[in-house]
């Protein structure tokens, strides 16, 4: 509930997005649009093998061509994870700048620079080098037997080295109560495999890199990156630089899904190639290759669940098992969040969890939009509704007498991050979501004949905000603000936080303009750089609104108190009886006192006096690690219909509610939400990577809609998509806010899984569903199966 | 390879290139004109990211070459707004949100503005099918169209 007090000038208003104009007028510039004098261009050679040892590689061709060569000789010898959002105790260490041996196709085994495009892609054809293949793994399960060529003999953990066995990269085992005894007593057990893919993320820009010597022996790199001051952090590491002569600049991002957590391979071969030259190098990938740079951690898992006659969960067995691809970004945390979000969905008297995350010759798995929650809910969601039916109970009511709501425990990034619920709006989204889609008229499971088959289905799920709790967890989670007050009233707001096109900025300057008493227009962003802002983590976890956000809001409270200062020495007030409230006609904030209207000064003359009488300055820099990470619910309420000749699923309707908290971006909110349920559609029933078994390549061959993604006249309709919103409030948020990004996507493969059994009665337990599935699902049931039939 | 010198118009402007026969419109916008509001989404024509009108056609300009556009109006994201004014797609795009990371939006608009040049009162159906060759990761297409349709309105 919003109290009743907070009357909002700025948060929950729409407004032109501030790079809006940049965007459609083509001015916004992206890294692949810089241009700077005298700048060369690079490329990499990329391995055509999928397991390949490097035994050779001649430069001297391209060398002759008056290119700039880089190669695993030229690198220092240092082996880092790409994303270090983990603590460092918690890191895998496996990667090279340039690959030590070829793990996949597409690794980076050298680059070249030249003074063109053209020039350095003719050098990289003078490249020669010499391989000696290896079996190619491209099967999990293959990976692990014995005798299977090793992928890695041994990795770096923190600063020890770790010996890998069978392929295993990590393996996590967390176990709570007694499963025995719980399952002892449930008058239902089912237990199913579920299998997730690994899709592509499919985000609008491939990766770049500018990097620029200078003269004092240090860099400026412009990258393609969620965290500036990670890429900053890594790179000193790497090349031994000190960081104060490592500026890491924030450029607008065009899309990232999680592809750009990790600091993105190009970077420190660009750094490489610009340290060994001295040239101002620019490198820009092409789509193929940032296909064979990421994709989902696809996940098996199987799941068991028990419940009493009375529709209570008794206990819950989970085994997963993830193919991480050829290098280990963030596998462990992968783990962490795949028991964490399946823990916090259901309270489960008692859990076990078994993960494995194993190594094999393909495209490295990354954090996707969810990050381990898409595949867990859609596993948990499935199982959860066959529980209901075998229960009797319906699924909605089951899942309300079940789910972590108000004060219960959620796990906002694996067991080491927890905190309390301290808001939530689940009763509602379910309540609304059940009226607006119709839910009591819903068909019986299976009973349809006839070629076209509706059905409805609902899931719920969340993503966490941030993955800040009471204690220092396995996750780093700190952001921090400076903000200034400027002579004419409007204010800079200095940031590092990257805004991945949700509008996380904008929610910034309003969140400053709110507490301060200014108008969002006022409000400025400044451009951000690793030398002039204080470090924030990176743009992830849906932290950016409730963390970034978070660390704003502190700042201008502090702003705030120095501003009434000031005016309580300007006005002859006291501090507690002075407001600041936007003034339309003025365009500024005023100082008064309500009991002394006549008492005023604009914020603009009082930063001016605080300047000419020498007073100090209007700003504050601040820091913040959140001590909550709180669910931001959402449900999804789906209606169906299956041409069962050609399998063809039709959305008929798609109602999703969210609790973000108070709504800080009301049309970019919305925007989230479609967009959801656009990559939730994508990824229940069309999208999918293939790898040829022998040589570890894509099937696509870099076709980028062989993916499958979404095209417009594949998408639902404007009238058949429904969003609301949660009347919510986050008391530990700023202004009420809490997340929303990751949570749009997460229960929408599920809902779609759940409304197809509700039209078929077939539980599909394998994503995509395709229509070829469907209609080899129907076949098999009809040719006499059970009625539920398992595909 | 040899080189040819095209006359054309770009955003209302003559230009005179001496083109390469392999030498795409895409490179040649982006790095002789400068005007990178189009963009390299895919380099194989399946993205629409690089969407220019060409005599007021879309044209993928990451598949076109280069000479083969002598002698025609080209006009790209940064040729629409005129004397500062935005045009009213662009306005539609900022009023409905249609904007999320940017990436596609330039493409997005061209191809909406070519549509409502061909059919000024399109439907729904109408404007996904017309631009379905455009990708979009961010908004799931809703924003883009609702744009599209109010602006007929």
């Amino acid at each position: 509930m919003v109290p009743e007090q907070q009357q909002l000038h700025s948060i929950g208003q729409a407004t032109w997005r501030r790079d809006g104009q940049a965007k459609v007028t083509g001015a916004e510039e992206y890294v692949s649009d810089i241009t700077l004098p005298r700048m060369w261009h690079a490329r990499v050679l990329r391995s055509p093998y999928a397991h390949a040892r490097i035994v050779h590689v001649d430069t001297s061709y391209a060398e002759a061509l008056g290119a700039v060569c880089l190669t695993h000789a030229d690198i220092p010898k240092i082996r880092y994870n790409e994303r270090i959002v983990s603590t460092p105790p918690h890191l895998y260490r496996d990667r090279y700048v340039l690959a030590d041996k070829a793990r996949h196709v597409g690794e980076a085994i050298a680059a070249v620079a030249a003074p063109t495009e053209a020039a350095a892609e003719q050098a990289l054809r003078a490249l020669r080098v010499e391989y000696e293949v290896l079996e190619t793994i491209t099967d999990p399960e293959v990976a692990m037997w014995d005798g299977t060529e090793p992928i890695y003999t041994n990795v770096q953990l923190g600063d020890q080295e770790l010996s890998i066995e069978h392929n295993i990269a990590v393996q996590r085992t967390i176990e709570l109560g007694d499963i025995e005894h719980g399952f002892a007593n449930s008058a239902v057990i089912l237990e199913r495999e579920f299998a997730t893919s690994r899709i592509y993320h499919a985000q609008m820009e491939t990766k770049g890199v500018v990097c620029r010597p200078e003269s004092d022996g240090g860099i400026t790199v412009w990258p393609t990156a969620q965290s500036i001051h990670n890429v900053r952090q890594l790179l000193g590491e790497i090349y031994s630089l000190p960081l104060h002569k490592i500026n890491v600049k924030r450029v607008p991002i065009g899309g990232t899904f999680g592809s750009s957590i990790q600091m993105n391979s190009v970077i420190p071969i660009c750094v490489g190639l610009t340290l060994k030259s001295g040239k101002t190098i620019k490198l820009v990938t092409t789509r193929e290759e940032d296909m064979y740079d990421h994709v989902r951690y696809p996940s098996r898992i199987r799941l068991k669940l028990g419940a009493t006659k009375d529709g209570l969960l008794t206990a819950g067995h989970m085994h997963a098992l993830s193919d991480i691809g050829a290098h280990n970004t963030q596998a462990f945390a992968f783990l962490s969040v795949l028991s964490g979000w399946w823990a916090s969905l259901y309270k489960l008297p008692a859990m076990k969890f078994e993960g494995k995350a194993v190594y094999t010759n393909k495209t490295p798995s990354c954090a996707m939009q969810g990050f381990g929650n898409p595949q867990a809910t859609f596993a948990v969601e499935s199982l959860m509704d066959d529980l209901a039916d075998a229960l009797g109970i319906d699924p909605v009511e089951f899942r309300l007498r079940n789910y972590v709501g108000l004060g219960g425990t959620f796990w906002g990034q694996g067991p080491s991050v927890q905190s309390i619920v301290l808001s939530d709006g689940v009763p509602e989204l379910l309540e609304k979501g059940m009226e607006k889609i119709g839910w009591p008229g819903r068909p019986v499971s299976g009973s349809q004949t006839g070629r076209y088959r509706r059905g409805i289905g609902m899931a719920r799920g969340f993503h966490t905000s941030g993955a800040g709790a009471p204690k220092p967890g396995e996750v780093i989670d700190y952001s921090g603000a400076f903000i200034k007050v400027n002579e004419d009233g409007t204010v800079d707001v200095v940031h590092a936080l990257m805004d991945h096109g949700g509008g996380t900025l904008d929610a910034i300057a309003k969140i400053v303009a709110e507490e301060l008493g200014i108008p969002s227009d006022r409000i400025g962003i400044s451009p951000a750089d690793t030398l002039t802002t204080v470090y924030d983590v990176v743009t992830h976890a849906t932290r950016g609104v409730y963390a970034g956000g978070g660390a704003a809001h502190k700042a201008a409270r502090k702003v705030k108190a120095i501003l009434l200062d000031y005016a309580s020495r300007v006005l002859g007030i006291e501090t507690n009886a002075l407001v600041i409230e936007p003034d339309e006609t003025l365009g500024q904030g005023v100082i008064y006192c309500p009991s002394f209207p006549e008492r005023r000064i604009t914020v603009g003359a009082l930063a001016k006096l605080c300047q000419t009488n020498s007073w100090g300055s209007i700003a504050a820099v601040e820091s913040l690690r959140q001590v909550n990470c709180p669910p931001a619910y959402v449900a999804y309420f789906v209606e169906v219909e299956v041409d069962t000749e050609t399998g063809s699923v039709r959305t008929v309707r798609a109602v999703i509610g969210s609790d973000c908290g108070t709504v800080v971006n009301p049309d970019l909110a919305v925007g989230q939400l479609e967009g959801g349920l656009s990559k939730g559609l994508g990824y229940a029933l069309v999208e999918d990577n293939s790898w040829e078994q022998e040589s570890g390549r894509l099937l696509s061959k870099g076709f980028w809609v062989d993916g499958k993604t979404p095209a417009m006249s594949e998408s639902p309709l404007l009238e058949d998509i429904d969003t609301f919103f949660a009347d919510s409030y986050e008391p530990s948020g700023p202004f009420g806010a809490k997340g929303i990004g990751e949570a749009a996507t997460n229960p929408c493969a599920a809902a779609y899984g759940n409304a197809l059994y509700n039209a078929l009665g077939i539980r599909f337990t394998e994503l995509p569903i395709t229509p070829e599935r469907i209609v080899a699902s129907m076949v098999a049931a009809e040719s006499g199966a059970t009625k539920a039939v398992l595909v | 390879m040899t080189a040819r010198t095209i006359n054309l118009n770009v955003n209302g402007e003559h230009k005179e290139w001496s083109v390469a026969e392999n030498d795409l419109l895409l490179t040649e916008l982006r790095e002789r004109e400068g005007l990178t509001g189009a963009k390299y989404g895919c380099g194989i024509g399946e993205c629409g990211a690089c969407t220019v009108l060409v005599d007021g056609q879309p044209s993928l300009s990451c598949l076109v070459l280069a000479q083969s556009v002598d002698g025609c109006d080209v006009l790209t994201i940064e040729g629409l707004a005129r004397g500062g004014e935005l045009d009213p797609l662009q306005i539609a795009f900022l009023d409905q949100a249609a904007v999320q990371c940017g990436f596609c939006t330039p493409g997005m608009v061209l191809m909406g503005r070519a549509l409502l040049n061909e059919i000024p009162d399109p439907t729904e159906k109408d404007v996904r099918e017309f631009l379905k060759g455009n990708l979009c990761r961010c908004t799931g297409y809703s924003s883009i169209v609702r744009a599209i349709l109010t602006h007929r309105r």
